[in-house]
């Protein structure tokens, strides 16, 4: 196991994250209209894709993946993070996804080890 | 496969939140405390192991399940399927009950009698995470990095779901979750405490 690994091998790329979860999102809801009963599997998934392909990058990183799908009935939402953690190592990463009747957000917490 | 500087083992395990219609902070209080403990006792629901686990919050719409009480109660449980030896860093599993306090104080000082109002809401979110992580940094738990997630809505009948899943080591690494409703809004607050090597 490498001891020194190159800068861009260990840090938190917020691109190459951000498109994974657009991956995810859209391979798990895509063409989908909100339904309740099918919300909670939805959210399992994309929250699972997005670890599993998180994991694949093969960094030395703890992940923390959240998902919030809500109905769009013109509602608001207001959602924060604060975090206390290494800042040169540590980041995050939050993607906004739509359809027609529904919101996504994904935020993507990595913490180095 | 492991990437890491360490050797543990990543396993398989899930935590559910089970949203709860009526009011049993006790049982919140009951079901994390015996999280605390840790044994090796596999008569509980909960065993201890290294594994990802997940939460997720279901708040629905007025319409759909006509239950609309001053607070939502949050019961979890964590379900996890090895076995583990490992030291049970009391000190650490301690914080969950007392993040849980934090959280509830805080959501509910902030936002009892409050109207839910967008620019308002989003200054409230920022103050509410950096209040709640001020707080938990308070807690002097050494070597671990904290992240705290704050949502607030509307309530306009609309359904939701908020759900994670965390990969990470769950001997050491814990979350607390509080969710908040009053008339017009809703408050969900999630601290996640990662042990740093």
């Amino acid at each position: 196991m490498d001891e020194y690994q190159a800068e861009e091998e260990t840090a938190f790329v917020v691109e190459e994250v951000s498109k994974i979860i657009k991956e995810s999102v859209e391979a798990a809801i895509g063409g989908n209209a909100y339904q309740h009963s099918r919300v909670n599997q939805w959210s399992t998934s994309v929250v699972e894709q997005c670890l599993s392909q998180l994991s694949k990058l093969g960094k030395p990183f703890k992940y923390i993946v959240t998902c919030i799908i809500t109905q769009k009935n013109g509602a608001g939402l207001q959602t924060a993070s604060t975090c206390f953690w290494d800042n040169s190592s540590d980041g995050s990463c939050a993607v906004r996804w739509e359809n027609k009747s529904m919101y996504c957000i994904v935020n993507v917490f990595g913490l180095a080890l | 496969m492991v990437h890491g500087c360490h050797d543990n083992t990543k396993l398989y395990g899930a935590s559910y939140f089970v949203l709860l219609g009526s009011r049993r902070p006790e049982i919140d209080k009951a079901v994390i405390m015996s999280d605390l403990l840790k044994d090796k006792s596999q008569r509980r629901e909960k065993r201890a192991g290294k594994l990802p686990s997940e939460g997720s919050h279901g708040v629905r719409g007025k319409e759909t399940t006509g239950k609309t009480k001053d607070s939502i109660s949050t019961v979890s449980y964590i379900d996890e399927l090895a076995h583990h030896d490992d030291n049970p860093r009391m000190a650490v599993t301690m914080e969950n009950t007392y993040q849980m306090d934090i959280l509830k104080d805080v959501l509910t000082s902030y936002l009892q009698e409050e109207e839910y109002e967008g620019e308002w809401s989003q200054k409230m979110t920022k103050t509410i995470s950096e209040v709640i992580r001020a707080r938990v940094k308070d807690l002097m738990i050494p070597r671990y990095k904290i992240v705290v997630l704050v949502h607030i809505g509307q309530l306009t009948g609309q359904s939701m779901q908020i759900s994670s899943r965390c990969l990470w080591d769950a001997a050491n690494d814990t979350f607390a979750s509080y969710s908040f409703k009053n008339s017009s809004l809703f408050g969900v607050a999630t601290v996640y405490a990662v042990y740093f090597e």
